[in-house]
């Protein structure tokens, strides 16, 4: 899939619900000092997942500090801990590998090892986020990582298309600024003091929520020695702009995107729908207008449905000579989802919508990733990994009346995002 | 055996079912998982093609996923029944992935079962096989790293046609009408040799599906065409290709052991080593995050097929290309001439851990059991590995990397001039 980073791994989480399975075995409850956890055990697989999310603004708790989620999410991890390392070389040193994936409102630090390294890596992570003591070393490389980061998302037409289009939806709060800066000013002037203040706010054990899964069992969060009980920060929230307006941008690539504001993960059904007809419409390989892209040109799209707590965003980015063109037929496509489905069509989209869902999400890493992003949007029990969860109940409840009268009521007034170079004007003038 | 062997060893081996007619059965039940997954591997791959029928294996089994079943191609009433069908064609073999909610599995399977006792290989579904094709050739011309692979694979390969691209090429494609497809199924679709490897939810088929599956094609087994060219003879080990790329590939491939081999275990060793040490060089000290340029460099061991071998590759985008590859040869260089002081512990831990968190989809699972049964005739691919690097020792270490990393032949896929 042609995708940056941020929306690859978005789209991963997003449309990566597994199918209900009596015999897999989920559990979730306290962490030991502080804190929730989920967990679905596979012993089977020979790895295991193991992640941390937290709620927490990109762009810290007074607005003022964009990338600073980012910037102490990194920094925490590459902290020499007291066992002599860090919890980055640490993951590293058994074949493991770890990502840090920040939105607007939430932090995912996520390790994929070996099992029998399960138990270090919880004890290490619990350590480095529960108790941080982020150091100039630290500082440091959070930094440098975060320079390379920018400095490559500005080559990322995916990233720069969706920060624009959430730039639009989203009147202010960390929704409309990018969770990775462009200038990096910003990140310049965070200090050691408030990395490690943001730190102990934002990732203390009662505002994280552990996910596990793979070859794992309760008895690994023995392991889990640090933390203090208490509340979780309330959800982020991001005013919505209520007459979003199109824009176009400076950028070093160009590209465009197209975005409508849908329904909150609390209107479980329609939510549903509304990966639904991302699927149907622009899935890689599969959707009705990704296939009419030729793959051998350099055209692409990568449409998704981004479940939040409210509102919900579906999300199109599309690039290449014929950009244009796909973008008038995307638009198209959509309004002509208003129409419902040949009966027979929709059983058969159904059907491939409920398969997608489940081979999206067969690894212990992306099953991890999806139960932490739903329990800190607000709404676990509709965590499509849940043997027994709301989300595989709502796919199967769809119908064609029922997913035409949503696209009706959610997807009637798209937002526009061109990005032009230097080239692209000189081409137009 | 250290914690991770031991670890490995309460995994449940996969159980394996040798089936009358040649068929191996092998069976990795797993209620967790969301999906059945099978691996259905048959012994039609390129290895069976005569030089002049170059894209064959290819152009057969996509005319099988779309061959009609009740009107429909074969893969759209599989995608509309909950479910998903795709091929890959190796040097020996075709393999056929195929998956499914539990819950539809048995109707899944079925219209596999359906199209594969039965295809239906006419002039239209035939011609949509080869555009795709086609489009799929195309696809990959614009992939460097595949096209250099590519390459030095056609030179590695004992027997000529076993090098051929995975999909033929075009000017061979359009020669291969339905009669050549209804041949070449006829021929080398049989039991002997092949393989259902079913991971996940197997307990949502119905009794005796893999049996069925395992049985759908006619009795018999097929032997490999032997296609012997004579080497060319000359000094030079680089070859070189122009595709329209916007920076220069460096590709360089050593021959490498197989998995029955006792240097297995120290070549994983080698190439987990090797992987970290080219990605830490381009890398900024102690960035964390994965970048362009850790996508740039690596090292791939391939051991599967015949002709095993361990691929270095760099991407010129980084930065000065040849610096970087003589730097990743030089390290090639290095152990296999320097005398290895202290523990190899760590690179132990890491080979193992990256094999491990590798092994944890569906189709990963399926296809190693397959490919440590035919090798050695043992499928618990988590237990052999393992040991095979639980026993690696420094000297071992080095005497592969002496053996091996010699001389490699080098791909370079380079941007055209006007592109």
């Amino acid at each position: 899939m042609r995708a940056g980073p941020l929306t690859a791994a978005a789209l991963a989480v997003l449309l990566a619900p597994l199918a209900a399975s009596a015999a897999a075995m989920s559990s979730s409850g306290s962490l030991p000092h502080g804190g929730v956890y989920t967990m679905t055990e596979d012993p089977t697989v020979p790895s295991a997942a193991v992640d941390l999310w937290f709620r927490a603004p990109s762009d810290g708790y007074d607005g003022s500090s964009q990338g600073i989620s980012r910037f102490a999410a990194t920094a925490a991890a590459a902290t020499t801990l007291s066992g002599g390392r860090s919890l980055v070389a640490l993951i590293r040193s058994v074949g493991g590998s770890l990502a840090i994936d920040v939105y607007p409102d939430m932090v995912g630090v996520s390790a994929d090892v070996p099992a029998s390294a399960a138990r270090r890596v919880v004890a290490a992570m619990s350590s480095a986020y529960f108790a941080p003591a982020i150091t100039d070393d630290g500082l440091k490389i959070a930094r440098t990582d975060l320079a390379v980061l920018s400095a490559q998302q500005r080559y990322y037409a995916d990233d720069l298309v969706h920060n624009a289009l959430f730039a639009q939806l989203f009147t202010s709060g960390p929704a409309h600024v990018a969770a990775i800066p462009d200038d990096l000013g910003p990140i310049k002037s965070i200090t050691l003091e408030a990395a490690n203040a943001f730190a102990k706010r934002a990732f203390r054990s009662a505002n994280a929520t552990f996910t596990l899964a793979g070859n794992v069992d309760p008895a690994l969060l023995d392991a889990v020695t640090e933390g203090s009980p208490g509340a979780p920060d309330q959800p982020v929230v991001s005013p919505v702009a209520a007459d979003p307006q199109s824009k176009t941008i400076d950028a070093a690539v160009p590209g465009q995107g197209v975005a409508w504001t849908g329904p909150p993960i609390s209107d479980e059904r329609a939510a549903t729908a509304m990966d639904f007809v991302a699927d149907y419409l622009f899935r890689e390989g599969t959707g009705v207008i990704t296939k009419t892209i030729d793959p051998t040109s350099d055209n692409y799209l990568d449409g998704q449905f981004i479940t939040l707590r409210n509102p919900g965003v579906m999300l199109v980015s599309i690039g290449g000579s014929g950009s244009s063109a796909i973008e008038a037929q995307v638009v198209s496509a959509v309004e002509g989802m208003r129409k419902p489905l040949d009966p027979a069509a929709f059983a058969a989209a159904r059907e491939a919508f409920l398969y997608h869902l489940a081979s999206d999400s067969q690894t212990p890493d992306e099953q991890a990733a999806n139960l932490g992003w739903y329990a800190v949007e607000g709404n676990p029990s509709y965590a499509p990994s849940s043997g027994d969860s709301a989300y595989w109940k709502a796919a199967r409840s769809l119908d064609p009346d029922y997913v035409a009268s949503v696209v009706k009521k959610y997807l009637t007034h798209p937002v526009e995002v061109h990005l032009i170079t230097e080239t692209t004007k000189d081409t137009a003038s | 055996m250290n914690a991770l062997v031991l670890a490995a060893a309460v995994l449940a081996a996969p159980a394996v079912t040798h089936g009358s007619g040649g068929v191996t059965t092998i069976v990795q039940a797993d209620a967790a998982a969301p999906l059945v997954h099978v691996d259905y591997v048959v012994r039609a791959g390129l290895d069976r093609q005569l030089l002049t029928q170059n894209g064959i294996a290819a152009l057969t089994a996509e005319s099988l996923l779309r061959s009609p079943v009740n009107g429909v191609p074969l893969q759209d009433a599989v995608a509309a029944a909950g479910g998903s069908i795709s091929f890959v064609v190796d040097p020996s073999d075709v393999r056929f992935e195929i998956e499914a909610l539990p819950e539809d599995a048995s109707r899944v399977f079925g219209l596999v079962h359906t199209a594969f006792s039965a295809p239906v290989f006419d002039p239209a579904t035939v011609k949509a096989a080869r555009d795709k094709l086609i489009t799929r050739i195309a696809e990959n011309q614009q992939v460097a790293l595949q096209v250099g692979i590519d390459m030095l694979n056609s030179t590695l390969a004992s027997s000529a046609n076993a090098g051929l691209p995975q999909y033929g090429i075009p000017a061979s494609l359009i020669q291969l009408g339905p009669g050549d497809v209804h041949a070449f199924f006829s021929t080398y679709y049989v039991q002997g040799g092949s393989f259902v490897s079913a991971v996940g939810r197997v307990d949502a088929l119905s009794g005796g599906a893999l049996d069925d599956l395992a049985g759908m094609l006619p009795a018999g087994s097929t032997q490999p065409v032997a296609v012997n060219l004579p080497k060319l003879e000359g000094t030079s080990r680089h070859l070189v290709a122009e595709r329209n790329i916007t920076s220069p590939w460096l590709i360089a491939q050593y021959p490498a052991p197989a998995i029955t081999s006792k240097d297995f275990g120290p070549m994983l060793v080698l190439s987990a080593f090797m992987q970290r040490t080219l990605s830490d060089m381009v890398e900024m000290p102690g960035v964390i995050s994965p970048t362009f340029a850790s996508n740039a460099i690596g090292a791939v061991y391939q051991f599967q097929g015949a002709e095993p071998n361990l691929v270095l590759y760099v991407n010129g985008g980084i930065g000065d290309p040849q610096r970087s590859f003589l730097t990743a040869l030089s390290i090639a260089s290095i152990l296999s001439s320097t005398k290895l002081e202290g523990s190899i512990d760590d690179f132990k831990t890491m080979a193992e851990g990256d094999f491990l968190t590798n092994a944890s989809s569906l189709e990963s699972r399926a296809w190693l059991a397959v490919l440590y049964e035919e090798n050695g005739g043992e499928a618990d691919y988590v237990t052999r590995t393992m040991d095979a690097i639980s026993q690696t020792t420094a000297a071992d270490l080095q005497r592969v990397a002496r053996s091996y990393l010699g001389n490699p032949t080098i791909a370079l896929v380079l941007p055209r001039e006007d592109s």
